[in-house]
């Protein structure tokens, strides 16, 4: 009998305790005490040299209501951008709460913008924040604005209604042109800590367009370092991308055969091997690229569906493959920045004379020389064999 | 502090009356020598009382003293 | 005298060995921080030095059959010798398993709950190593091929997963840390999962058949590697030269697994598995520790120590070190020093003792 009111004593009592232990989480936040972040944009206050950081908070409500179903109405914003300044990012975000109410909840941001002027001072000590912070992903998209941050952010998109999800959206469909490429928080942190690769971000601008403003991709901003030095063109990262082997689709335009028009390619594959030697103390990088394509528009009244049209047409664009590809090596060199990480190819196969280039290595890059081979395949002709137009003559 | 106590309070009521029962009293000793020594410990680390870390001592024996230790990058 | 009744069979001394060897997978980020992208080097050389001494265990166990290690120490040196030896035995106990306890603690509030206070999260883990450690060794040893699993699946799955962010020639160049660091990395590879199986001689007296004990210890250790190399190999692909500056490489390669952008977020899955191996891996710990001590006091049943001693580990895990900077700088040093001794010249020696002086004779049954 004692037994037993002894084990139903130690029963309630761990009963009781239980009380305390199971009340729930201790670190549970609630989804409307949640400022859900799916951008952030960094800058330098002009006036006061701080940090001036952007936050699109999503507007849950707004987002819920269908555009142009009344209620709303069609100016009704579904995102709330809300700034903080600090010393650093990290005091920059804390102070932020003093516009929400709400610590920033910063595991769903898509894309970090950094303004420009962050870019020219540097940006290794305004990222640490980013790769640090344990809500935040190595999968955000890192960007460099062309001038403010904060504007790229206040950009209202047409068909998304987060500026900051149409961002993430403009860069990852990088594909259809290779004109640039999208780099996460991972992989810059890698660049940066890479003794010669120089890292790139995708530069994102706004222009005006009567009442509206539109965020486009113009290329990629080159680093030095962390500094940026310099930019590269829509046709130059294409450049990179064959040597990378990262070129998705895109288009390739070369004059016809008879020079009347163009024939207007489509890039179906493109694959691209690079291997480095060191030939009597001189760096020789070889690439050899094989790509297809498929003739996807001609604006000429040829035939261009025939084999000479067809050899004439690999060769024009394996000429502006490789035109693409030295436009971009020239330029690298011009910047003195190793995008291609031809540097880190050496280290990999050539560990022992590695050690000789490396404490030299912004001399030597520019004395690399470049072997290009390229092979051009066109697959297929689409939907059509011959153009539409009237037989010519003696044909 | 309190919850301190009454895990330790719980302790003592799962263990204590079986022992005795049982009259194990060798085990009994060992528990409660135990039982006082962890307790001092929670109670010391509720308090903020420092508690000497063991690992620090090694290091120091072993690293500073017996001079034995892995070069720093 | 034997402390434990319970008995296991071969088979689930292969799991048991392959679920403590997986717990350590969250610890080769130690030995990443040195070795870089070459840690997969130092798993397999550690496993191959870790071998013989791991046979002198089991040559050990299988000589003094029946005997856990405080036995046999009292049987070989002597009373007050062994009494010495098993006390450093227990010592390496406490604190390996502190270090477990603390590890899972550091796991949790820095990626899964960070407001959490820190010694809640051990105490609540400890208890957990208690309940279990005093249902007995049966019961462990019974459950033990589903921790294996769990060890097993959850790397090869996130391998595959991350296959299309793999670069492989981040392995490349193949030489390149200096050989002081590799020696380094690869000892704490042999202290730390290999060595740390010492605490096997714990548990296997309580074998029921030893006779093919060598070959099923020896394929649990190898199933436990295999899960090490694959999730180094994981780590150093997708995360390369940037594995070396996360506080966990393994959590933040399965961060970037964005499959479709659907198949994202699978912290949970490392965080689940993580902390169930770590779990098993302190229950054998907490085994051991409890096993021996009462052992060495001449008690008839552990019980009564398990929640004292899991009190005692929580506040020690919870002050030994002061940050996860202060546990991986003094683990990478003394952390492993100290227990050199016990983990690689004790076993071999009290080997060579016991042969020479003929032990155990078969007359005596006595131990203790």
């Amino acid at each position: 009998m004692r037994k037993k009111i002894n084990i139903l004593a130690t029963e309630l009592i761990l009963c009781f305790l239980m009380l305390f232990m199971l009340s729930g989480c201790t670190g549970g936040r609630e989804i409307n005490d949640l400022e859900i972040v799916i951008g952030m944009g960094i800058d330098k206050d002009k006036d006061t040299g701080k940090i001036l950081l952007t936050a699109q908070v999503v507007k849950e409500g707004e987002l819920g209501k269908l555009s142009g179903s009344g209620g709303g109405g069609a100016d009704a914003k579904a995102f709330w951008n809300v700034s903080g300044t600090g010393n650093s990012v990290f005091e920059a975000v804390r102070q932020i709460t003093h516009k929400t109410g709400n610590r920033l909840f910063v595991s769903h941001n898509h894309a970090v913008i950094f303004g420009n002027d962050l870019a020219t001072e540097g940006l290794q000590k305004y990222i640490d924040f980013f790769l640090r912070a344990h809500e935040m992903r190595p999968t955000a998209m890192i960007l460099i604005a062309e001038n403010r941050a904060s504007d790229v952010m206040d950009a209202k998109p047409e068909t998304e209604k987060l500026p900051a999800m149409n961002i993430a959206k403009l860069v990852k469909a990088y594909g259809f042109t290779s004109h640039f490429y999208k780099v996460n928080m991972k992989e810059f942190a890698s660049c940066l800590m890479s003794e010669t690769k120089s890292p790139l971000a995708p530069l994102v601008g706004v222009s005006q367009d009567k009442d509206s403003e539109d965020i486009y991709v113009s290329g990629m901003a080159v680093f030095k370092k962390d500094k940026i030095v310099g930019k590269l063109n829509e046709h130059e990262t294409r450049g990179l991308l064959w040597v990378l082997g990262e070129v998705k689709s895109g288009v390739l335009i070369v004059s016809s055969p008879n020079k009347e028009g163009n024939a207007v390619l489509e890039i179906l594959e493109a694959k691209s091997k690079v291997k480095p030697e060191i030939k009597e103390g001189k760096i020789v990088i070889n690439v050899r690229i094989n790509a297809e394509t498929s003739l996807s528009e001609q604006t000429t009244s040829e035939n261009l569906a025939t084999i000479e049209a067809f050899e004439k047409m690999q060769d024009a664009q394996a000429e502006i493959i490789r035109h693409e590809i030295m436009m971009t090596f020239d330029k690298s060199k011009e910047l003195n920045a190793d995008i291609f990480g031809f540097g880190e190819m050496i280290r990999k196969k050539y560990g022992k004379e590695w050690k000789d280039f490396k404490d030299n290595w912004d001399e030597i890059y520019s004395t690399i020389k470049l072997n290009i081979d390229i092979d051009v395949k066109i697959q297929k002709t689409d939907l059509l064999k011959k153009p539409a137009a009237q037989k010519e003559e003696g044909k | 502090m309190i919850f301190l106590i009454m895990i330790y309070i719980v302790i003592f009521l799962l263990n204590v009356p079986g022992l005795i029962n049982r009259k194990e009293w060798r085990e009994l000793t060992v528990f409660l020598v135990l039982y006082i020594i962890a307790f001092i410990m929670g109670l010391m680390y509720t308090l903020d009382v420092p508690i000497p870390s063991p690992m620090e001592g090694l290091q120091y024996l072993i690293a500073e003293v017996l001079g034995i230790k892995y070069p720093k990058n | 005298m034997n402390i434990e009744k319970g008995k296991i069979c071969n088979m689930q001394l292969l799991f048991l060995i392959a679920s403590f060897v997986q717990g350590s997978v969250l610890l080769i980020d130690f030995t990443v921080g040195i070795t870089e992208h070459q840690t997969w080097m130092v798993i397999l050389a550690g496993l191959v030095i870790a071998i013989p001494f791991f046979l002198s265990y089991i040559t050990l166990a299988k000589r003094f059959k029946g005997m856990n290690v405080v036995q046999i120490n009292d049987m070989v040196y002597g009373r007050f010798l062994g009494k010495v030896i098993s006390v450093y035995y227990i010592f390496f106990l406490m604190m390996t398993l502190s270090f477990n306890i603390r590890d899972v603690g550091e796991l949790h509030i820095t990626f899964l709950m960070p407001d959490t206070p820190f010694i809640f999260l051990l105490a609540v883990f400890a208890a957990t190593c208690a309940y279990a450690v005093a249902k007995g060794l049966e019961v462990l040893a019974r459950i033990s091929h589903l921790f294996a699993i769990v060890g097993i699946v959850v790397p090869i799955s996130t391998f595959i997963l991350l296959v299309d962010q793999m670069n492989f020639s981040n392995f490349l160049p193949l030489f390149e840390v200096p050989f002081i660091k590799m020696f380094h990395g690869t000892h704490i590879m042999l202290s730390i999962p290999f060595g740390e199986t010492i605490v096997f001689l714990m548990i296997m007296g309580s074998l029921d058949d030893t006779e093919h004990m060598a070959r099923n210890a020896l394929i649990g250790l190898l199933i436990g590697t295999t899960s090490l190399l694959v999730v180094s190999i994981r780590n150093t692909a997708v995360l390369g030269n940037t594995q070396a500056i996360w506080t966990s490489p393994s959590f933040q390669s399965i961060r970037l697994i964005d499959i479709g952008t659907i198949l994202t977020r699978m912290d949970f899955l490392i965080g689940i598995a993580q902390t169930v191996l770590i779990f098993f891996k302190c229950c054998i710990f907490f085994y051991a520790l409890v096993t021996a001590v009462s052992q060495l006091l001449g008690l008839k049943s552990y019980s009564p120590l398990v929640l004292p001693l899991a009190g005692i580990e929580v506040i020690i895990a919870a002050t030994v070190f002061q940050s996860p900077v202060d546990h991986a700088s003094i683990t990478q040093d003394a952390g492993i020093m100290y227990s050199v001794p016990l983990m690689f010249l004790i076993p071999p020696l009290t080997l060579l003792i016991a042969k020479i002086r003929g032990l155990p004779r078969p007359e005596r049954g006595k131990g203790a």
